[in-house]
């Protein structure tokens, strides 16, 4: 077992991939709040996010700020468009949310494969991440990146909570998310909230893939590996919980972390998914989560 | 040299249509959106892989790929079939990741990423180990067909589409749902098996979701609750997937294209033809 010494280190590490993952999991849990399916082409977003930000700012060389607004621009296109290509059409023909996982799944495959075609399989750093700074607290170090991937999922958390508490928006996801048929008949249109939620789950995706572009380096498949992060955090979170996933996030990223104390470091992933499947088989409304729609 | 193709290519269908099979019996004949298929697959290839370099007789192997795959499944099955569609489906996506991470990390066993190289050839000859693996199929196909129009099969199509009715009738609908996801598990563990005597190696990738979305695919296309379908699903999918090898120019691409257009055919059926070519009910 390590010794002592290390045991702020890996809560700070752990507070830092928690974070990720809670940025991962927000729009995840956003969209499954509301339309009631497992959106894993989030994952797509933020990949696509990320691989944006590298041929803005390192190919094209715009300058920082410039790039970062039109990669979120890029982000919530990209949402809109797998919502109108695909979503839309599926949820006309009545398809279950089984059917709109599929095909969510089948968008990120996709998207990894494109990226692959179009930026090769090799890893890509950002060039903006030259401006990190790293700061010795002396029982820890951390860089100005991770702080405002820590900052960025703490202030999401709050947009989230003031979103579906106190704005009419909100207001009308949760209805929509109780009940449709009631939620139309008082005049909420099913269709126009769903856009709202894929332009606000393009925006996290968007904040996310840069982030997480800078902390960590780009490669085709990091959709597939961050959204899987980002669905574990969810459903331990409480999938019927928007600021379930951010909470969630953090548990997953401090018990991973915390766990390299028993375990060698390649089990960090089998941690998080045995974690998944304790909480799917003996609470699957996860930590905060209240009981759910069909529960069984 | 065209034969030789030929014969591969043969060889990689039979057990494509094993997998494809045994995922419509749970998927399309009793409901289960079991989305961790590949994960029986993988423990097959493995067993195999493993107890064959190990100098186990193959046909050991081979029973051995099948059964250890379908106790897995029968365990995990008994555990989770009572969770509703969604919840089914999630927890056997997570059996996916779970997969990855062990046969990456148990070193000492799987040789992580590096795969295990090496698994011998069951049949020296590849037109012959073609003939065994359509044998093979040909019993499953078989076994499938009866099993599938007997009194067990009405029972699970009507699970599928009333549960609760098939309870009433005093079905034991738990029983028969675990039995189908073990059925199902042993012909994924045998094609399993089938697979690392082909390409003479397993690693991680056998757990991709970029492999299971090709398989879903297939089974999607042909249609659910057909076993005609499925058959005709592996096939015109593998013949895209083959003419794709002389369509795309540069052979970097060629995976990453041919999961395109995977994708992109998986997304056209469900949304414009989600019965399949063949299949009874939607998807």
């Amino acid at each position: 077992m390590p010794s002592l010494s290390i045991l702020p280190q890996l809560i700070v590490n752990g507070l830092i991939a928690g974070s990720i993952y809670a940025l991962a999991a927000s729009g995840f849990s956003l969209a499954y709040y509301v339309i009631r399916f497992l959106h894993f082409a989030q994952g797509a977003a933020i990949a696509i996010a990320a691989y944006a930000l590298f041929t803005l700012s390192n190919q094209v060389g715009l300058n920082g700020i410039l790039s970062i607004l039109l990669t979120i621009s890029i982000a919530v296109a990209a949402t809109l468009l797998m919502n109108y290509a695909v979503y839309t059409p599926l949820r006309k023909r009545k398809a279950t949310g089984v059917i709109l996982l599929i095909s969510s799944l089948a968008i990120l495959t996709f998207t990894a494969s494109l990226i692959r075609a179009l930026f090769g399989p090799s890893t890509k750093t950002l060039l903006l991440s030259k401006h990190n700074k790293s700061f010795d607290f002396g029982l820890f170090t951390i860089t100005s990146i991770q702080l405002a991937i820590i900052i960025s999922a703490v202030l999401l958390f709050l947009l989230l909570w003031i979103l579906m508490r106190k704005t009419r928006l909100g207001k009308a996801m949760r209805a929509l998310s109780d009940n449709k048929e009631v939620a139309q008949v008082v005049g909420i249109n099913p269709e126009k909230i769903y856009t709202y939620t894929f332009i606000i789950a393009g925006i996290f995706a968007g904040i996310s893939g840069i982030l997480i572009g800078l902390e960590q380096n780009l490669y085709p498949r990091m959709s597939v590996i961050i959204i899987v992060k980002g669905f574990i955090s969810s459903v331990v979170g409480g999938i019927n919980s928007v600021p379930g996933a951010i909470i969630g996030g953090l548990f997953i990223g401090l018990v991973e972390n915390l766990g390299i104390w028993f375990l060698p470091s390649g089990y960090k992933d089998a941690i998080s998914f045995s974690i998944l499947l304790l909480f799917l088989l003996l609470r699957p409304r996860g930590i905060l989560g209240r009981g759910m729609r069909d529960d069984t | 040299m065209i034969l030789d193709y030929f014969v591969i290519l043969m060889t990689s269908l039979a057990f494509y249509t094993i997998l494809v099979l045994a995922l419509n019996l749970a998927v399309g004949f009793t409901g289960l959106i079991n989305l961790g298929h590949m994960v029986f697959f993988g423990i097959g290839a493995y067993t195999s892989a493993i107890l064959t370099t190990h100098g186990i007789p193959w046909y050991f192997a081979f029973i051995l790929a099948g059964l250890l795959a379908s106790v897995l499944g029968t365990l995990i099955a008994a555990i989770t079939v009572r969770l509703k569609g969604e919840y089914f489906a999630m927890v056997t996506l997570g059996l996916v990741f779970i997969a990855t991470a062990i046969s990456r990390n148990w070193i000492s066993l799987t040789r992580g990423a590096l795969g295990i190289p090496g698994v011998p050839d069951i049949i020296r000859d590849n037109f012959y180990y073609m003939i065994f693996s359509w044998a093979v199929a040909g019993l499953c196909i078989l076994f499938l067909y009866k099993l599938t129009n007997s009194e067990t099969g009405k029972v699970l199509q009507a699970i599928r589409d009333d549960e609760t009715a098939a309870a009433i009738l005093g079905k034991n609908t738990y029983f028969y749902k675990v039995l189908s996801i073990a059925i199902s598990t042993f012909f994924a563990g045998i094609a399993g098996s089938l697979f690392a005597h082909h390409i003479n190696f397993v690693d991680p990738s056998v757990f991709d979701l970029e492999f299971f979305i090709f398989v879903i695919s297939m089974l999607i296309a042909g249609g659910l609750a057909s076993l005609k379908g499925s058959i005709v699903g592996v096939f015109g999918l593998s013949i895209v997937s083959e003419a794709m090898r002389y369509i795309v120019v540069s052979p970097s691409l060629i995976g990453a294209v041919r999961d395109i257009v995977y994708v992109v055919i998986l997304i056209i059926i469900l949304i414009y033809k989600p019965k399949g070519i063949f299949g009874k009910v939607d998807v």
